[in-house]
């Protein structure tokens, strides 16, 4: 697969574009009887965040695996960058960094190896090589530690890796499986200033979390629960006219529910 | 296949390697504590066997009985004691393996034309060691009778009758019936099952154990390529491995191969690759460090020791077993070392067992590959 190192340059007037970076059409998931994605559609636009809210189990890990090329929707359209995800698997791996809800680092590698891993599988060598393991690793403050054992480092630094690790290759679509959930409220902070940094450049962001303070720093979101998508809305209208945003969601939430019920045993 | 990715995949797996201490030692040291037991301890050749004598009979021609006995390459004779009951206790003791003992009026019967009776006690703890014992006692108190009778009908001035039958035994291939030189070839069958199969079968059930597999597969890598990447490591140990069997066979034990170096090296890329399919294939099925590790045991490393006509001869067993011994790869590797070390043998002779090796890679190593695809790499 040639071509990987070969990257168009970085433009910081990412083309806000006709083609979204990331389009769903209907996309639906399940398995076996249970319907884990439920009809949803929304895209997002490069140099934007999109955050994934909503109860757990509401679908969100499958919708973003799915993003991601990592499973079939069993019905619907996923584009990324106008390419089909699921007939163009390995087409669309270099444009999208992929990290897990549980991503595995290599604990007996260093810092240093395991971006290494990454650019090697990409084909990121020579000049770019180096330029990039500093800029990567010197955004997340991992530098001084580049020869620490992984499996020495901070739950918070563990995740910073797991970010570099997956921008080495300099992806045009960002995928984050509740990257901050246990992590420390500094770590937290530096890990979104460098998501902040990369919208800059342009990349589109998608990312589920469990706290609503990094929801109100997203452009958009998606308020998922029970398998469907609720709303996507930005981050003040789906607060309306509630005094925070967890609040809103909340009662979005028990809104939904009760229909259910209301539905099931005609109440 | 792109070799970048590959690339990759074996520099990371390396680290691993080196960076385990449990691999290493099983990929260096193991192999080096099997040659040196099989070569040096487990040898199942019997050079001399540690006897004492009592002699109860103490004359001329018993000591000449005893002489004759120390003489032999095949006894050692370590004590001479004073009493039956003493000679027991060296056995019981282990100190000895065999006590003779020599009645008293032992030359007086023989003078006497009456069958005079030797007491051999033989340890029989060790029934391998102890058959060969009496055979060699036995062999030896057969040629001591031959010779007295010889002598007496010389003596009488008789025609000497001449044995009817004389057995003339030439063993072929084994000129020496050492056991090192069946020891080592089945020793290198025994080295690339445990670092071919029992160390991979831990390389893909890890990647699962540590949640790194959803990141490999969320990267560009396909399934030949993680295969291909994870083995070249392990491949390239178990052929250094093979290399130091071969020298120490030939250093310290003077097995000296008669046929072509490149025939060997041949055979043993193909094996290594057998035994790297069966591990790759057992950590892809099981998932799960310990489970894998124990099929690997039981399916790759018991089979080639018991049922490879290494230790135990196939003609001996059950037929079920000796089916059995048809799907196991050591068997067909050892056929093609003996044939090498032993018979001189070329590849016009070995060819068949070459290609049921080449048979079995291709199948061992297409179920690996469809299991992984089946998990969507």
């Amino acid at each position: 697969m040639p071509g990987y190192a070969n990257n168009p340059p970085r433009n910081s007037h990412f083309p806000q574009a006709e083609v979204p970076a990331v389009h769903l059409q209907d996309v639906s998931k399940h398995f076996g009887s249970i319907e884990a994605v439920n009809h949803v559609s929304f895209h997002v636009v490069g140099g934007s965040i999109v955050g994934l809210v909503g109860s757990d189990g509401a679908g969100k890990s499958t919708l973003l695996r799915m993003i991601a090329a990592m499973v079939r929707p069993s019905s619907g359209t996923i584009q990324i960058h106008g390419l089909d995800a699921a007939s163009h698997k390995t087409g669309i791996k270099p444009l999208i960094g992929y990290m897990p809800q549980r991503f595995g680092l290599y604990l007996d590698l260093t810092v240093e190896e395991n971006i290494e891993f990454f650019m090697d599988v990409f084909g990121v060598f020579g000049a770019e090589r180096a330029k990039r393991k500093e800029r990567y690793l010197g955004f997340s403050n991992l530098l001084p530690f580049i020869d620490r054992l992984a499996g020495a480092l901070s739950g918070g630094m563990k995740q910073k890796l797991g970010l570099a690790c997956v921008l080495a290759h300099e992806p045009k679509v960002l995928i984050l499986d509740e990257p901050t959930n246990g992590v420390d409220p500094v770590s937290r902070q530096e890990f979104w200033g460098i998501l902040g940094q990369m919208r800059q450049e342009g990349m589109a962001i998608l990312i589920s979390t469990a706290y609503l303070d990094e929801g109100e720093q997203c452009d958009q979101l998606v308020l998922m629960h029970k398998s469907r998508v609720l709303e996507v809305a930005t981050p003040e209208a789906v607060q309306s006219h509630y005094s925070s945003l967890e609040e809103a969601m909340i009662h979005r939430i028990q809104e939904v529910d009760e229909g259910l019920m209301h539905e099931q045993f005609g109440l | 296949m792109n070799p970048v990715i590959i690339k990759a995949i074996a520099r990371k797996e390396f680290y691993h390697l080196v960076r385990d201490f449990r691999s290493m030692y099983l990929a260096f040291m193991i192999p080096l504590l099997l040659i040196l037991m099989f070569g040096y301890a487990l040898s199942l050749d019997v050079d001399s066997v540690r006897t004492v004598v009592v002699d109860h009979d103490k004359t001329e021609v018993s000591r000449d009985f005893v002489r004759k006995l120390n003489a032999s390459s095949y006894f050692e004779i370590t004590h001479h004691l004073n009493d039956s009951s003493t000679a027991v206790r060296y056995l019981d003791q282990g100190l000895t393996t065999m006590a003779i003992v020599i009645p008293p009026e032992w030359t007086e019967d023989l003078k006497a034309d009456r069958t005079a009776s030797l007491q051999v006690l033989i340890d029989g703890s060790d029934p391998n060691f102890a058959g060969i014992s009496r055979g060699y006692i036995t062999a030896f108190v057969e040629a001591y009778n031959r010779d007295r009778l010889i002598s007496f009908l010389n003596r009488k001035g008789m025609e000497v009758i001449k044995p009817p039958v004389d057995g003339r035994i030439r063993v072929w291939f084994n000129e020496d019936l050492d056991s090192r030189n069946f020891i080592v070839p089945g020793i290198i069958a025994i080295i690339i099952m445990i670092v071919g199969a029992m160390l991979t079968s831990l390389v893909i059930a890890r990647e699962y154990e540590n949640g790194t597999m959803e990141t490999i597969r969320s990267l560009p890598v396909g399934g030949g390529e993680l295969l291909l990447g994870k083995a070249i490591p392990y491949f390239l140990i178990a052929l250094i491995d093979v290399l130091v069997a071969v020298f120490m066979g030939q250093v310290l034990f003077g097995v000296v191969m008669k046929s072509s170096f490149s025939l060997l090296v041949l055979a043993s890329t193909i094996y290594i690759s057998v035994a790297l399919s069966l591990g790759l294939l057992i950590s892809i099925a099981t998932k799960s460090q310990l489970v894998a590790n124990q099929m690997a045991i039981l399916i790759t490393f018991l089979p080639s020791l018991l049922l490879s006509n290494f230790v135990f001869p196939v003609g001996n067993m059950p037929r079920i077993f000796q089916l059995l011994t048809c799907i196991i790869p050591a068997t067909y590797f050892i056929d093609i070392l003996n044939g090498i070390y032993l018979r001189g043998l070329g590849i016009a002779h070995l060819w068949p067992s070459y290609l049921v090796l080449v048979g079995m890679l291709i199948v061992l190593s297409n179920i690996g590959f469809a299991l992984l695809r089946r998990e969507g790499m």
